[in-house]
């Protein structure tokens, strides 16, 4: 862990990436500009280019939006420059194959936080300099995966959402949607859709086949193998596997799918006028995925790396960062009400639970969800391996 | 040697020697073919070349090292046919592929005839230029058109509800049957051109005199438009062939990523070399997953060319 002092203050200290280039440093510089044109995202920077020294950010897509950059652009004078990825094997690659201090910070998964870390590619900050901490939920206040002793913290959480079951209405009760067998109802063959990807899918699975284990990740081989089998009976269920919500979403309209276990698409079709659908978390539980803002350990500039997170833990940049056109999810920030009207407090479920009207009813659905993992007993290849079984079966 | 032959020696060999120098006899031909040449090693083998280099790297620290080692091959046939099954996959490719290319070359052939025969020599061009008008709209938009058409709710469903024959509706989306209308559209373009080219270039006075000496239009069409016509015939089916194994879009958007065919459920090669990058971000390994289908594809080209050759000698005789 770094002190404060030195990752902040001495910012102006840390030597730069314009040192003589070496061979390999002009290889890595290649190899990052071919996986970048590779992998085919591209960078948008946001303002015209009127700072000599920009920020640059690599994140998930939603942060580059106007509506939530623009505010600190003007109040810093400067301008930001996003590399959007999708998927954090996708991020930590790109990461790898850019010089040191290509960044000054990173969006990241919370999961791969780790290996960040690991990579010490990130560097932990005082918790005492993000003050909107204590406007968080108390899961992301003190997030677990993000501790790095001494008061210090790898990570603030920006967004987060719900891999639950989205439904519609007029096939699925609310009940039967509190049930990951529900799934299995003949009345779903053929009509469930699944977001294409093994880790929020393999997680759900181990917890409707190990209901409420906070752990759904770290599994035994046995358990593992249970996995296997609770998603090869899904199968027969499945219609359609959509490498985004979007087609999903689009599958949902026009009614080909009827139930996803892929959370909160209820909320784009809300908001496109469609009432007949919903979305909640099973009673066994469900994953849930949050996006932290880390600080790069190569950055030059770390104070206006700093100053960017304490931006994006703002209940006001939040407020408009759940409502991008590229996302829609939940805020960390709880006060992000103050900025919202009832419907959209009513859509993202920050309303009186009507259960427990002491916490609201978003507060119910963190409680009863699990952080999105990594495998921890087997290689990641294994639970791979499985998915496409799945889908192949 | 016969006398005649020797004949003909003795009188070939002036010949040769008077012969005119045309522009392909020139030093310069070399320096016009270069452009071409460069730009195809440039931006095809170079690339070509690369992907092949990479199967053969390793992974490390999220980092593609260079190697020379066989594993992600052998990972890869280690699950061709248990765990990922992307033999299955490859299966399904083919089999989509193929009924495709068919089903395309056959609806191809149809327009390309009815455009040469049917249609004004002064109308032609206009007419060819509606059949290609498709193909200067995005794909991705045409298979979501298709999507608005083929769903549950779509357009036709709605269309035989409104006519009263709700028992007969089509429930095609997210199956390899979807996945074909998507490529048939994408395809029937560049096949018309293909076949349009072919047929319009047949001696029209071989058709005439076939059927001055009693052939019927049938027997005109089975015994002098189609033997004359295999030549494109054949480059048209493979080119929709190799099209159809590389095509990933239309699976995902209208197979819904792993629709089922009569073969069942199996995702289509390249959706699964896809799925599998973005999952593991294994470029390496990513890469060997895309030489086996290039090769596979390949494979099928050499297929394409030999019969092509065979029907092109054929037809010469």
């Amino acid at each position: 862990m770094t002190d404060t002092s030195d990752t902040v203050t001495g910012a102006s200290g840390v030597t730069g990436g314009m040192a003589a280039p070496s061979r390999r440093g002009v290889l890595q510089g290649i190899g990052g500009l071919a996986a970048a044109s590779t992998f085919g995202t591209f960078t948008i920077i946001s303002r015209s280019a009127r700072a000599a020294e920009p920020l640059r950010i690599l994140c998930w897509p939603g942060y580059e939006e106007k509506s939530v950059i623009e505010e600190f652009e003007d109040i810093h004078k400067t301008k930001v420059e996003f590399k959007i990825y999708i998927g954090g094997e996708q991020m930590l690659q790109f990461y790898a194959q850019t010089p040191p201090g290509t960044f000054d910070a990173i969006i990241s998964d919370a999961e791969y936080v780790q290996k960040l870390v690991a990579q010490k590619a990130v560097e932990a900050f005082p918790s005492a300099a993000i003050p909107e901490l204590a406007n968080y939920h108390p899961k992301f206040a003190d997030f677990a995966p993000m501790r790095a002793g001494d008061g210090a913290i790898y990570g603030v959480a920006t967004r987060f959402s719900f891999y639950g079951i989205s439904y519609n209405k007029d096939y699925m009760s609310p009940e039967e949607a509190q049930d990951w067998s529900s799934l299995l109802l003949p009345k779903l063959t053929g009509k469930v859709g699944v977001f294409d990807w093994y880790l929020p899918n393999l997680g759900n699975a181990s917890l409707a086949v190990m209901p409420n284990n906070p752990t759904p990740y770290d599994i035994t081989s046995d358990q593992l193998a249970k996995v296997r089998e609770w998603l090869l009976q899904l199968r027969p269920q499945v219609s359609m596997f959509g490498s985004a919500g979007q087609p999903i979403i689009q599958a949902m309209i026009a009614g080909d799918v009827y139930a996803s276990p892929t959370g909160d698409l209820d909320i784009d079709l809300k908001l496109a006028g469609y009432d007949n659908f919903d979305s909640t978390i099973p009673k066994q539980g469900g994953i849930r995925w949050q996006e932290v803002a880390t600080l790069c350990a190569g950055s030059t500039k770390k104070d206006l790396g700093l100053e960017w997170i304490k931006y994006m833990s703002t209940a006001k940049v939040q407020s408009n960062l759940v409502y991008t056109q590229a996302f829609k999810a939940r805020a960390p920030n709880l006060k992000v009400v103050e900025h919202w009207n009832d419907d959209q407090k009513t859509l993202l479920h920050y309303v009186p639970d009507p259960a427990d009207p002491s916490k609201l009813l978003v507060e119910d659905l963190i409680d009863r969800s699990v952080p999105r993992g990594l495998p921890a007993q087997q290689p990641e290849r294994e639970w791979i391996d499985i998915f496409n079984e799945f889908k192949t079966a | 040697m016969t006398a005649a032959a020797a004949g003909d020696a003795a009188i070939g060999a002036p010949a040769r020697a008077r012969r005119m120098r045309t522009p392909n006899d020139s030093p310069l031909k070399i320096l016009c073919l270069a452009p071409i040449v460069i730009w195809y090693a440039i931006f095809f083998g170079l690339p070509l070349v690369f992907l092949l280099w990479i199967g053969f790297w390793r992974v490390e620290n999220y980092q593609s090292i260079p190697d020379v080692s066989l594993q992600n091959y052998q990972e890869i046939f280690q699950n061709w046919v248990v765990k990922s099954r992307y033999g299955l996959a490859m299966l399904q490719s083919f089999w989509v592929a193929s009924t495709t290319a068919a089903i395309a070359t056959v609806l191809s052939f149809l327009i390309a005839l009815a455009l040469v025969f049917a249609v004004p020599a002064r109308r032609q061009r206009l007419a060819l230029l509606f059949v290609i008008a498709p193909f200067w709209s995005s794909y991705v938009l045409r298979l979501y058109s298709w999507q608005t058409i083929l769903s549950k709710n779509g357009v036709l469903n709605s269309m035989l509800k409104a006519v009263g024959l709700d028992d007969w509706r089509l429930e095609i989306i997210y199956t390899q049957i979807a996945t074909r209308v998507g490529l048939v559209h994408f395809l029937t373009p560049v096949l018309v051109v293909i076949l349009y080219v072919t047929v319009i270039n047949i001696d029209r006075t071989l058709i005439e005199a076939a059927r001055e000496l009693g052939a019927s239009r049938w027997q005109a069409f089975t015994r002098v438009i189609l033997p004359l016509s295999r030549f494109g015939l054949i480059t048209a089916a493979s080119f929709a062939l190799i099209m159809g194994l590389g095509d990933a879009l239309s699976g995902a958007l209208l197979g819904g990523g792993a629709g089922a065919s009569v073969l069942g459920k199996y995702p289509l090669y390249s959706a699964m070399l896809m799925t599998d990058y973005a999952s593991s971000t294994n470029l390496p390994r990513t890469s060997a997953l895309a030489t086996i289908l290039v090769v596979a594809m390949v494979a099928m080209m050499a297929l394409g060319v030999w019969v092509a050759e065979r029907a092109r000698r054929r037809v010469s005789e």
